[in-house]
């Protein structure tokens, strides 16, 4: 069981209306063979905020992540966290990203320990070895720490995925479906995780189809369709229209066609 | 010098990783030593029981095993990254991604030494070879080539990772690169063996650690690319 103080460390963050936006985008789409997963969106989010990624399946949320991470580059348009580009300061982004994706990312032939203790050499994380345990206990895998992964479930690999996260000091935490594998106890633990990013000041993105368990924990919400924004509400999230018929500037999509 | 030791620190972490799995798994080791073992003894039979032929043909028979299991080998320690996302949370880690490359070489280097060292006593032993009268030369060419086979299959495995067709494109790619490594190291240790009659030795000692620098600094420089994805 994870305990009840889960030990997050930022790195020094100042008062979130004295800071960056934690994201802002003009117009980014990104392009697979021809076809936008993401197809212009100017979106910002306010450092601090804890905001949920909605819409179907194919609507653009995991490829909005990744781009934002820079696992993969955008096809057009820019982008910025924390203030930082995103093409041209990609080794500076990647300080303060932190990206739980639907791989775990995780050595099959390590065991937990071993994997974590490599993502805090790689991660530069003070006093590893303490830190390694207390984020195994934290995600309540302190029993099985010296377990190989290969013999993991899907819900404990994720919760050694999330217990990575916890050995960086990331600013912008972005979760592709965090609940999904989980059983109760882990999404009690991505529940607490959300409240001590929120209390240290985090800024979390969280990409799922449906808020319900969640809710009373956002800020706001950006829901996507087909690769554009088609709603952005709450405290902290604005998002620009794309063009409209008629409007002289070309939409990314018109662009690529 | 800080960023020198933090890259340095970086490369150990991903050196250790590499060679802990494939303590557990010995995915790269196993097989590798097998293939190479088959490799000689093949070469051995369609040469036949000349025991003259097989001892000029030694030096030659020693790197092509070396050459064709080390593919072999540096792409098993690829395919560690292929676990459920790895490579791509291997690039996201804010590090300088040449210390990916030189961590991941040296874990190829690692294997590389032990298949050499292994292949020239089996040499040795089945091509009637003394190779105990030109230890040392020998081993230095097996560190300089082991190193350069490392070195370039390092950086071709990143290339082909991404790819299904990884396992015959690797060769395709590595071979005409690794031909001026496989005549150095075929001539020095050839030169070697004969007690370097004709002073030549040195000259291609010289070559392999060239060829080793050009390679290794290529590779520091290009792979972060290999990590992107699109």
């Amino acid at each position: 069981m994870p305990q009840t103080t889960i030990y997050v460390s930022p790195r020094s963050l100042g008062a979130p209306d004295t800071r960056p936006p934690a994201v802002a985008t003009t117009d980014l789409a990104r392009l697979f063979a021809g076809n936008p997963a993401l197809a212009g969106i100017s979106l910002r989010v306010e450092a601090g905020r804890t905001v949920a990624l909605l819409g179907p399946n194919g609507a653009g949320k995991t490829t909005l992540l990744r781009l934002l991470c820079t696992a993969i580059r955008p096809s057009y348009g820019r982008a910025s966290v924390d203030g930082l580009d995103l093409d041209r300061q990609a080794a500076l982004v990647r300080e303060r990203v932190a990206y739980l994706s639907h791989a775990t990312g995780l050595y099959d032939d390590l065991s937990a320990r071993e994997n974590l203790r490599f993502a805090a050499a790689m991660l530069g994380t003070p006093d590893a070895a303490g830190r390694v345990d207390r984020a195994l206990a934290d995600v309540g895998l302190a029993s099985r720490a010296d377990d190989r992964v290969r013999d993991f479930s899907a819900g404990m690999r994720k919760r050694l995925a999330l217990g990575r996260i916890l050995l960086g000091s990331a600013s912008l935490v972005l979760l592709d479906e965090p609940y999904a594998a989980l059983d109760n106890d882990g999404m009690s633990l991505v529940d607490q995780l959300l409240v001590a990013w929120r209390e240290v000041g985090v800024t979390v993105l969280v990409a799922s189809h449906s808020t319900g368990r969640f809710e009373a924990l956002l800020d706001g919400r950006v829901t996507l369709e087909r690769g554009l924004v088609v709603d952005a509400s709450g405290k902290g999230v604005e998002s620009t229209p794309p063009p409209l018929p008629g409007d002289p500037r070309p939409s990314v999509v018109e662009v690529a066609r | 010098m800080s960023t020198l030791r933090a890259e340095a620190r970086i490369a150990l972490a991903v050196a250790r990783k590499d060679a802990l799995a494939e303590l557990r798994g010995r995915h790269a080791t196993v097989s590798t030593l097998f293939f190479a073992a088959v490799v000689l003894l093949l070469f051995g039979l369609a040469l036949g029981p000349d025991a003259a032929r097989l001892a000029a043909a030694a030096p030659g028979l020693l790197w092509l095993a070396v050459v064709f299991a080390g593919i072999l080998a540096v792409n098993r320690l690829h395919l560690l990254e292929t676990d459920d996302g790895a490579l791509e949370q291997l690039a996201l880690y804010p590090v300088a991604r040449r210390a990916i490359y030189v961590g991941k070489a040296l874990g190829g280097f690692a294997v590389m030494l032990l298949l050499g060292v292994l292949v020239l006593g089996a040499v040795g032993v089945l091509f009637a070879v003394d190779v105990a009268k030109a230890w040392l030369p020998l081993l230095v060419t097996v560190v300089l080539g082991a190193a350069g086979v490392a070195a370039v299959g390092t950086f071709y495995a990143g290339v082909t990772v991404r790819l299904r067709a990884r396992e015959a494109m690797l060769p395709l790619l590595m071979l005409p690169v690794l031909a001026p490594l496989l005549l150095g190291a075929v001539k020095a240790s050839a030169a070697a063996l004969a007690g370097d009659p004709f002073d030549e030795l040195g000259a291609w000692l010289q070559l392999l650690v060239a060829f080793d620098v050009i390679m290794i600094v290529a590779g520091m420089a290009t792979y972060g690319y290999l990590l992107e994805d699109g």
